[in-house]
Protein backbone atom coordinates (compact mmCIF):
# COMPACT_ATOMS: atom_id res chain seq x y z
CA UNK A 1 0.00 0.00 0.00
CA UNK A 2 1.26 3.66 -0.48
CA UNK A 3 -0.04 5.12 1.94
CA UNK A 4 2.30 2.12 4.48
CA UNK A 5 5.65 3.01 2.50
CA UNK A 6 4.52 6.72 3.05
CA UNK A 7 4.57 5.99 6.44
CA UNK A 8 7.75 4.21 6.65
CA UNK A 9 9.94 7.15 5.12
CA UNK A 10 8.55 9.64 7.36
CA UNK A 11 11.45 12.26 8.79
CA UNK A 12 9.52 12.35 12.11
CA UNK A 13 12.43 14.55 13.54
CA UNK A 14 11.47 17.28 10.49
CA UNK A 15 7.96 16.88 11.43
CA UNK A 16 8.18 17.60 15.09
CA UNK A 17 10.55 20.85 14.26
CA UNK A 18 9.48 22.19 10.70
CA UNK A 19 5.35 21.98 10.42
CA UNK A 20 4.60 23.84 13.80
CA UNK A 21 1.95 21.20 14.78
CA UNK A 22 -0.01 22.05 18.12
CA UNK A 23 1.82 20.59 21.86
CA UNK A 24 -1.20 17.97 21.68
CA UNK A 25 -0.59 17.16 18.14
CA UNK A 26 3.22 16.35 18.96
CA UNK A 27 2.56 14.22 22.03
CA UNK A 28 0.00 12.50 20.29
CA UNK A 29 2.02 12.07 17.49
CA UNK A 30 5.03 11.20 19.82
CA UNK A 31 2.60 8.57 21.72
CA UNK A 32 1.68 6.68 18.70
CA UNK A 33 5.74 5.83 17.57
CA UNK A 34 6.37 4.94 21.54
CA UNK A 35 3.38 2.50 21.12
CA UNK A 36 4.84 1.71 17.76
CA UNK A 37 8.52 1.07 18.89
CA UNK A 38 7.24 -1.04 21.79
CA UNK A 39 5.00 -3.37 20.07
CA UNK A 40 7.55 -3.89 17.24
CA UNK A 41 9.81 -4.43 20.30
CA UNK A 42 7.67 -7.07 22.08
CA UNK A 43 6.93 -8.85 18.42
CA UNK A 44 10.82 -9.63 17.89
CA UNK A 45 11.39 -10.64 21.27
CA UNK A 46 9.14 -13.03 21.35
CA UNK A 47 9.51 -13.78 17.25
CA UNK A 48 12.91 -15.05 18.60
CA UNK A 49 12.28 -17.13 21.00
CA UNK A 50 11.82 -21.01 20.30
CA UNK A 51 8.53 -22.36 19.36
CA UNK A 52 9.00 -25.95 19.88
CA UNK A 53 9.10 -28.15 22.39
CA UNK A 54 11.75 -31.36 22.28
CA UNK A 55 9.73 -33.74 23.81
CA UNK A 56 12.42 -36.29 23.55
CA UNK A 57 14.74 -35.09 26.05
CA UNK A 58 12.02 -34.64 28.70
CA UNK A 59 11.30 -38.08 27.61
CA UNK A 60 14.76 -39.15 28.43
CA UNK A 61 15.28 -37.47 31.46
CA UNK A 62 12.24 -37.83 33.40
CA UNK A 63 11.04 -41.80 34.78
CA UNK A 64 7.75 -40.61 34.50
CA UNK A 65 6.93 -41.26 30.77
CA UNK A 66 2.92 -40.93 31.16
CA UNK A 67 3.66 -37.10 32.27
CA UNK A 68 5.60 -36.60 29.12
CA UNK A 69 2.97 -38.51 27.28
CA UNK A 70 -0.02 -36.36 28.83
CA UNK A 71 2.13 -33.39 27.81
CA UNK A 72 2.40 -33.79 24.07
CA UNK A 73 -1.02 -34.93 23.65
CA UNK A 74 -2.31 -31.55 25.55
CA UNK A 75 0.41 -29.85 23.56
CA UNK A 76 -0.95 -31.35 20.46
CA UNK A 77 -4.57 -30.75 20.79
CA UNK A 78 -3.18 -26.80 21.49
CA UNK A 79 -4.77 -24.89 19.36
CA UNK A 80 -4.68 -20.87 19.96
CA UNK A 81 -7.23 -18.84 20.24
CA UNK A 82 -8.74 -16.84 16.99
CA UNK A 83 -9.67 -13.42 17.39
CA UNK A 84 -11.45 -11.57 14.95
CA UNK A 85 -9.13 -8.06 14.60
CA UNK A 86 -11.58 -7.57 11.53
CA UNK A 87 -13.39 -4.92 13.27
CA UNK A 88 -10.21 -3.45 14.61
CA UNK A 89 -8.88 -3.49 11.05
CA UNK A 90 -11.74 -1.57 9.86
CA UNK A 91 -11.50 1.05 12.55
CA UNK A 92 -7.31 1.48 12.01
CA UNK A 93 -8.66 1.86 7.89
CA UNK A 94 -11.65 4.12 9.11
CA UNK A 95 -8.69 6.28 11.22
CA UNK A 96 -6.46 6.10 8.86
CA UNK A 97 -8.62 7.59 6.22
CA UNK A 98 -9.33 10.62 8.33
CA UNK A 99 -5.75 11.08 8.92
CA UNK A 100 -5.02 11.28 5.29
CA UNK A 101 -7.94 13.89 4.98
CA UNK A 102 -6.59 15.39 7.31
CA UNK A 103 -3.19 15.87 6.48
CA UNK A 104 -4.18 16.69 3.24
CA UNK A 105 -6.69 19.85 3.99
CA UNK A 106 -3.10 20.56 6.57
CA UNK A 107 -1.41 20.78 3.53
CA UNK A 108 -3.61 23.05 1.83
CA UNK A 109 -3.10 25.26 4.32
CA UNK A 110 -0.08 25.12 4.62
CA UNK A 111 0.61 25.96 0.60
CA UNK A 112 -2.01 28.79 1.06
CA UNK A 113 0.02 30.16 4.16
CA UNK A 114 3.02 29.35 2.26
CA UNK A 115 1.96 31.55 -0.50
CA UNK A 116 0.95 34.38 1.71
CA UNK A 117 4.95 33.90 3.14
CA UNK A 118 6.00 34.04 -0.12
CA UNK A 119 3.86 36.77 -1.58
CA UNK A 120 5.31 39.15 1.92
CA UNK A 121 8.78 37.63 0.89
CA UNK A 122 8.56 39.12 -2.52
CA UNK A 123 6.76 42.71 -1.00
CA UNK A 124 9.71 42.98 1.49
CA UNK A 125 12.63 42.26 -1.26
CA UNK A 126 10.37 44.47 -3.88
CA UNK A 127 10.57 47.03 -1.11
CA UNK A 128 11.94 50.41 -1.96
CA UNK A 129 13.48 53.31 0.03
CA UNK A 130 11.82 55.73 1.37
CA UNK A 131 13.06 58.85 -1.25
CA UNK A 132 11.99 56.52 -4.48
CA UNK A 133 8.40 56.20 -3.29
CA UNK A 134 5.68 58.63 -4.54
CA UNK A 135 2.80 60.18 -2.89
CA UNK A 136 0.17 57.67 -4.99
CA UNK A 137 1.94 54.55 -4.38
CA UNK A 138 1.66 55.33 -0.42
CA UNK A 139 -1.60 56.58 -0.98
CA UNK A 140 -2.21 53.28 -2.76
CA UNK A 141 -0.74 51.40 0.14
CA UNK A 142 -2.63 53.38 3.01
CA UNK A 143 -6.11 54.28 1.81
CA UNK A 144 -6.60 55.46 5.46
CA UNK A 145 -4.47 58.01 4.34
CA UNK A 146 -6.56 59.73 1.35
CA UNK A 147 -9.72 58.98 3.57
CA UNK A 148 -8.31 61.14 5.97
CA UNK A 149 -6.98 64.06 3.34
CA UNK A 150 -10.42 63.55 2.24
CA UNK A 151 -11.92 64.32 5.51
CA UNK A 152 -9.56 66.99 6.20
CA UNK A 153 -10.53 68.95 3.15
CA UNK A 154 -14.14 68.37 3.82
CA UNK A 155 -13.55 70.39 6.85
CA UNK A 156 -11.77 72.85 5.05
CA UNK A 157 -8.16 71.96 6.53
CA UNK A 158 -5.95 72.30 3.16
CA UNK A 159 -2.81 72.60 5.59
CA UNK A 160 -0.73 70.23 7.69
CA UNK A 161 0.29 71.12 11.18
CA UNK A 162 4.36 71.30 11.31
CA UNK A 163 4.34 71.03 7.72
CA UNK A 164 5.60 74.53 7.28
CA UNK A 165 8.08 74.17 10.20
CA UNK A 166 9.66 71.39 8.82
CA UNK A 167 9.43 71.74 5.19
CA UNK A 168 9.69 75.74 4.82
CA UNK A 169 7.40 77.18 2.52
CA UNK A 170 8.02 78.85 -1.01
CA UNK A 171 5.04 81.45 -0.82
CA UNK A 172 6.56 85.38 -1.04
CA UNK A 173 3.20 86.56 1.53
CA UNK B 1 -13.48 96.26 -29.90
CA UNK B 2 -16.75 94.13 -28.69
CA UNK B 3 -15.78 94.36 -25.40
CA UNK B 4 -16.16 98.21 -25.72
CA UNK B 5 -19.29 97.96 -26.89
CA UNK B 6 -21.88 98.16 -23.64
CA UNK B 7 -24.49 95.80 -25.81
CA UNK B 8 -22.22 92.75 -24.78
CA UNK B 9 -21.29 93.84 -21.19
CA UNK B 10 -23.67 91.56 -19.40
CA UNK B 11 -22.33 88.40 -21.81
CA UNK B 12 -18.97 88.82 -20.86
CA UNK B 13 -19.92 89.56 -16.99
CA UNK B 14 -22.23 86.48 -16.65
CA UNK B 15 -19.56 84.40 -19.16
CA UNK B 16 -16.27 85.60 -16.66
CA UNK B 17 -18.64 84.71 -14.03
CA UNK B 18 -19.45 81.08 -15.20
CA UNK B 19 -15.91 80.53 -15.77
CA UNK B 20 -14.34 81.91 -12.56
CA UNK B 21 -17.01 79.20 -10.86
CA UNK B 22 -16.30 76.70 -12.70
CA UNK B 23 -12.52 77.08 -12.83
CA UNK B 24 -12.49 77.43 -8.33
CA UNK B 25 -14.34 74.40 -8.88
CA UNK B 26 -12.48 71.84 -10.80
CA UNK B 27 -8.99 73.58 -8.99
CA UNK B 28 -10.74 72.57 -5.18
CA UNK B 29 -12.05 69.47 -6.03
CA UNK B 30 -8.77 68.42 -8.31
CA UNK B 31 -6.13 70.01 -7.85
CA UNK B 32 -5.68 71.77 -4.69
CA UNK B 33 -6.39 68.21 -2.73
CA UNK B 34 -2.90 66.87 -3.73
CA UNK B 35 -1.16 69.65 -2.06
CA UNK B 36 -2.41 68.61 1.16
CA UNK B 37 -1.97 64.61 0.38
CA UNK B 38 1.11 65.55 -0.74
CA UNK B 39 1.88 66.96 2.50
CA UNK B 40 0.29 64.25 4.69
CA UNK B 41 1.93 61.99 2.53
CA UNK B 42 5.84 63.33 3.13
CA UNK B 43 4.92 64.57 7.28
CA UNK B 44 3.55 60.71 7.03
CA UNK B 45 6.88 59.15 5.41
CA UNK B 46 9.63 61.86 7.87
CA UNK B 47 7.92 60.55 10.29
CA UNK B 48 8.00 56.70 9.49
CA UNK B 49 11.41 57.39 8.20
CA UNK B 50 12.60 58.47 11.97
CA UNK B 51 11.29 55.50 13.96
Amino acid sequence: MASKAAAAAVDFTRIYSSLGLSKETVAALQAFRKRHGDAQRIQTQYASQPTTVDLAHYRSVLKNKAVVDEAEKILRDFKPVTYDVNAQIKAIETFEAKAVVKAKETTEKIDIELKDLQATLANIEDARPFEDLTAEEVGNAHPRIVEAVENMIKKGKWTVPGYKEKFGDLSLM
Amino acid sequence: MPQLIPFYFINQLSFSFLTLLALIYIISKYFLPLFTFQQVIRMYITKLNNK
